[in-house]
């Protein structure tokens, strides 16, 4: 496996465009953050009597700052779905097999960057979490309610997932973004609302849903929760399942096709 | 030991079959041409040998042992184009190649060397002109020194020099004991290097075997006289005569034995015949390939 990250990272060592679009992705965590804290705190100074503690305040920061974060996974999807359809385009996916990699080590080659990638946004939302409840909150440092960043870190394992799996499906970088531009933004809601309107809470249980239901905005989310709602036991396990499920269709996919 | 070893490799793209059922081996130590017309599945072919392409039917093995990826690190190929990393250079670009190969990176230089591109190896990748990325295809191939080449058109893209210099090489590679299998379109390039050769057309394997066997040409002698009709009559009844393989000008006769040409026109005199034109050649080797692929 070591032998398979050197070579990954000789392949993105010198790839300006590659570290422009991740250190974007990261610098989108404190920037959007920083926005939604000057709004609640705002909010909050008005309204003292109603919300006890502020959103950006511990504990409540770590679901704050989930809830916010889960808006912009995309961001560290568009660097996965470049590197992955790069290897389609320079044909290089074959070379590598040529050269002597198993197929399958391809693939691993691919989820090494599905969890460096997810891990640098939980590990970038857990810092400025940090940072962000010592400089707007009044209560001291709390790991109560940091389960949501474990939420987080599963909804950004499952949408790059999707954007990998339709990175091996499509090969072509802008068909790729596009297509999951057009799922996560809009195809999946559409269908949730759908769903939830003409069949009931299931409508719930759809990838990138899964986390958003784990995920509601603090004091806000529960004012406008459904009481129905599975419980979150459900929804974590989906966010298992279609990670298990999404990566099998990778190695089936890759192992399988003429490449 | 055969390097390779092929056994009913069958494939089809949709409604194209495009190999059925080829079986061949390729000795240690041989040159081994892939022959066939652009289409006729020579690339497919090593596709599969080198598992990027998946075969419908059919196995083969690689040095005598079921396909794994540490045989085929065992193997340096060149496979229809070069596939590098545009944004890379070139020394950056053979990084990665020995590093999933499993090769020191101190061999880079020597490749890059004998490839012609030391001066270039850190412009980028796609700053190379088509002969320049197909040189760095060939260092790729040979990073490590392999014992066995897969080199599909290796000369494609090249001006006449880089021809002649590749050529030079795959014979140097040859005569240092290497397994070369070589995939061409070009006759005398596979003529000029091959030890053995394996015809393909249309997906099927036509003859398999040492070059000089498979692409064996008749010699034949170009005869005229004022009368070719009669000259014609007149051959017919020589001892050695074979078969008439062309007319045109002059006549292109086979005999089924060398005949000295001397003899022969004496031969023509004694039977009433005066020769204005004698020229013994060999069929050329377009000629000789086509009657096979015409067969």
């Amino acid at each position: 496996m070591l032998q398979i990250i050197r070579t990954e990272w000789l392949k993105v060592r010198s790839y300006r465009a590659f570290w422009v679009m991740v250190l974007l992705a990261v610098a989108i965590v404190p920037g959007g953050n920083y926005i939604a804290a000057e709004i609640t705190s705002q909010i909050q100074q008005k309204t003292k009597e109603l919300i006890a503690i502020a959103p950006y305040d511990f504990p409540l920061i770590w679901q704050s700052m989930a809830n916010v974060n889960s808006y912009m996974t995309a961001l560290f999807a568009i660097p996965m779905l470049i590197l992955v359809t790069n290897e389609f385009t320079y044909r290089t996916h074959r070379q590598n097999i040529i050269d002597g990699w198993e197929r399958r080590q391809f693939v691993y080659a691919k989820l090494f960057w599905w969890l460096a990638l997810g891990l640098l946004a939980f590990i970038t939302s857990v810092v400025f979490a940090v940072i962000l409840g010592l400089a707007y909150g009044d209560h001291g440092f709390s790991f109560e309610g940091f389960r949501y960043m474990w939420y987080y870190f599963l909804q950004v394992q499952v949408s790059l997932a999707i954007a990998l799996l339709i990175a091996v499906l499509v090969r072509r970088a802008g068909l790729a973004i596009v297509l999951y531009l057009a799922y996560t933004m809009m195809v999946e809601q559409v269908l949730v609302l759908l769903i939830k309107r003409k069949i009931g809470e299931v409508g719930g249980l759809l990838p990138l849903q899964s986390g958003d239901e784990l995920l509601p905005f603090p004091v806000i989310g529960k004012l406008i929760g459904t009481g129905d709602r599975f419980d979150d036991s459900v929804y974590l396990l989906m966010l298992f399942v279609y990670i298990a499920l999404f990566i099998f269709l990778v190695f089936r996919r890759m192992l399988k096709t003429d490449y | 030991m055969p390097i390779l070893s092929l056994k009913h490799i069958s494939k089809r793209y949709g409604a194209i079959q495009a190999l059925s059922g080829v079986s061949f081996e390729v000795p240690k130590g041989a040159v081994f041409g892939i022959l066939g017309p652009n289409g006729s599945g020579k690339t497919t072919l090593l596709g599969i040998v080198t598992d990027v392409l998946k075969a419908d039917e059919g196995s083969y093995s690689l040095f005598d042992a079921p396909p794994a990826a540490s045989l085929r690190r065992q193997i340096g190929t060149l496979l229809e184009t070069p596939n590098f990393y545009h944004y890379l250079s070139a020394y950056q670009n053979l990084q990665i190649a020995a590093s999933i190969k499993q090769r020191p990176e101190t061999d880079i230089s020597r490749v890059l060397g004998i490839a012609g591109l030391a001066n270039r190896q850190h412009s980028r990748f796609k700053t190379y002109s088509l002969g320049m990325k197909q040189r760095l295809a060939i260092a790729s191939a040979l990073l490590g020194d392999p014992e066995v080449l897969i080199l599909d058109e290796p000369t494609n893209g090249l001006d006449p020099a880089g021809i002649a210099e590749v050529r030079e090489l795959i014979l140097q590679l040859a005569q240092s004991g290497k397994t070369i299998i070589l995939a061409s379109h070009l006759l005398d390039e596979v003529e000029k290097v091959c030890s053995h050769v394996a015809i393909l057309q249309q997906g099927k394997l036509l003859l398999s075997g040492p070059v000089n066997e498979v692409l064996a040409r008749e010699d034949f002698v170009e005869l005229s006289a004022a009368d070719n009709r009669a000259l014609e009559t007149v051959l017919s009844r020589h001892p050695a005569f074979g078969h008439i393989l062309g007319r045109s000008t002059h006549l292109q006769v086979v005999f089924k034995q060398p005949v000295d040409p001397a003899a022969l026109n004496a031969w023509c005199v004694e039977q009433g015949i005066w020769l204005n034109h004698i020229n013994t050649r060999k069929q050329s080797l377009e000629k000789a390939f086509l009657q096979i692929t015409n067969n």
